[in-house]
């Protein structure tokens, strides 16, 4: 049992020290981290939903979307839905990934950071999407909803994709991601 | 073990490549199980009384230390000053056990060692859920923005580690792909 241990349990030890770190460099570094997923979510809005958002915004690890929908009963007025959604939500991942990678510590572990980043950003794009899609479509109530046009299978859709945007992509990209790029590190371990 | 299983076996042409096909079964059965969690029928006879009986368990292990804390459903709270957990989707451990089924259905082994792997696996998964439960429920009577954020995002980190964790381990455990019998001693 503690061959079987050994070389696991070493390389879960330096991933319980390197957590913590990582996730304090990905709370403050989030603005930064985020920002090339605020670029796909206005590539996004502007390609397939410029009926619907008239801007993305970024305020820390916080994106707004800014939308053509009215928030209600406004006749005589002018007003616009705007929507919040925390971006730390869809992307606690990437300091797991960091832990993992630093902790294994393959060849060029750097630049298997910075891939495992770049795969993981339009996952956390489209967590992000699909809550605000969850929020004017489910969770703004019939007069909003009704102002979004889509269809009884595109609620259903946007429902499936919010909760697997938001329950099982943050945790399951970085797992996979790392699996696939620490195969040889994996078959070292084994033979140890 | 997962690129010596993986690799093991020549790949005839046409054929396709064993971490391909690992991956494209898993990422399968992964949307499977996640979409049928999600269905009226299993949230009804499934999910509930899965989430239910957790903080059943939850609130008997707190209380062997604790007797200020009682269970109503899927909520745990304390009798002592009204602070209650509510047990939702991402905090029962269904869809951490759901991504470790998939893992170990798609990987090659024998079904003996799937159940195995199945049963050990998902109580080391769901033992640390009750962890993160109890955890949490302490941690938001001290602190809410500690609570917050264990709860949104280390909590949320660590059960996939166990996941991962309890999948290589189940993986190291299973014999080489090209074992032939055990010669017998002597």
């Amino acid at each position: 049992m503690t061959a079987v241990a050994s070389p696991l349990a070493r390389f879960l030890v330096k991933v319980f020290a390197w957590l913590p770190l990582a996730f304090a460099a990905w709370y403050f570094a989030a603005p930064v981290l985020l920002w090339p997923a605020k670029l796909l979510l206005e590539l996004v809005a502007r390609l397939g939903f410029a009926d619907l958002v008239t801007a993305v915004e970024q305020n820390a690890a916080t994106f707004t979307f800014v939308t053509l929908l009215k928030p209600g009963d406004v006749t005589g007025k002018t007003a616009q839905l705007i929507v919040d959604v925390d971006g730390l939500l869809y992307s606690f991942g990437l300091p797991l990934f960091a832990a993992l990678v630093i902790a294994a510590r393959a060849p060029r572990w750097g630049r298997v950071l910075a891939l495992g980043y770049a795969v993981m950003v339009p996952f956390i794009a489209f967590g992000v999407f699909a809550d605000f899609l969850k929020d004017v479509t489910l969770g703004a109530g019939p007069l909003v909803a009704s102002q979004t046009g889509f269809l009884g299978w595109q609620l259903e859709a946007i429902a499936f994709s919010y909760q697997i945007g938001a329950l099982i992509l943050p945790t399951i990209v970085p797992a996979i991601a790392w699996l696939l790029t620490h195969r040889a590190f994996l078959e070292q371990m084994r033979q140890a | 073990m997962l690129t010596c299983a993986l690799r093991a076996a020549s790949i005839p042409r046409g054929a396709v490549p064993p971490m391909i096909r690992f991956f494209v079964v898993f990422v399968a059965l992964q949307a499977g199980l996640f979409a049928a969690e999600l269905t009226p029928w299993a949230q009804e006879y499934f999910v509930v009384p899965w989430t239910n009986a957790l903080a059943a368990i939850s609130a008997w292990l707190v209380t062997l230390i604790d007797p200020n804390v009682a269970a109503t459903g899927k909520v745990l709270q304390s009798t002592r000053n009204g602070f209650a957990v509510s047990i939702e989707s991402g905090c029962n451990g269904v869809e951490a056990t759901i991504v470790l089924v998939a893992a170990i259905l798609a990987f090659p082994a024998s079904w003996k060692r799937r159940l195995i792997g199945l049963a050990v696996g998902i109580i080391a998964v769901q033992g640390l859920n009750i962890v993160r439960v109890i955890s949490l429920f302490y941690l938001g009577q001290w602190d809410l923005r500690v609570f917050e954020w264990a709860h949104l995002y280390v909590w949320q980190a660590l059960i996939m580690l166990d996941v991962l964790v309890v999948w290589l381990v189940w993986v190291r455990t299973l014999p080489p792909p090209d074992a032939g019998p055990v010669p017998a001693p002597g």
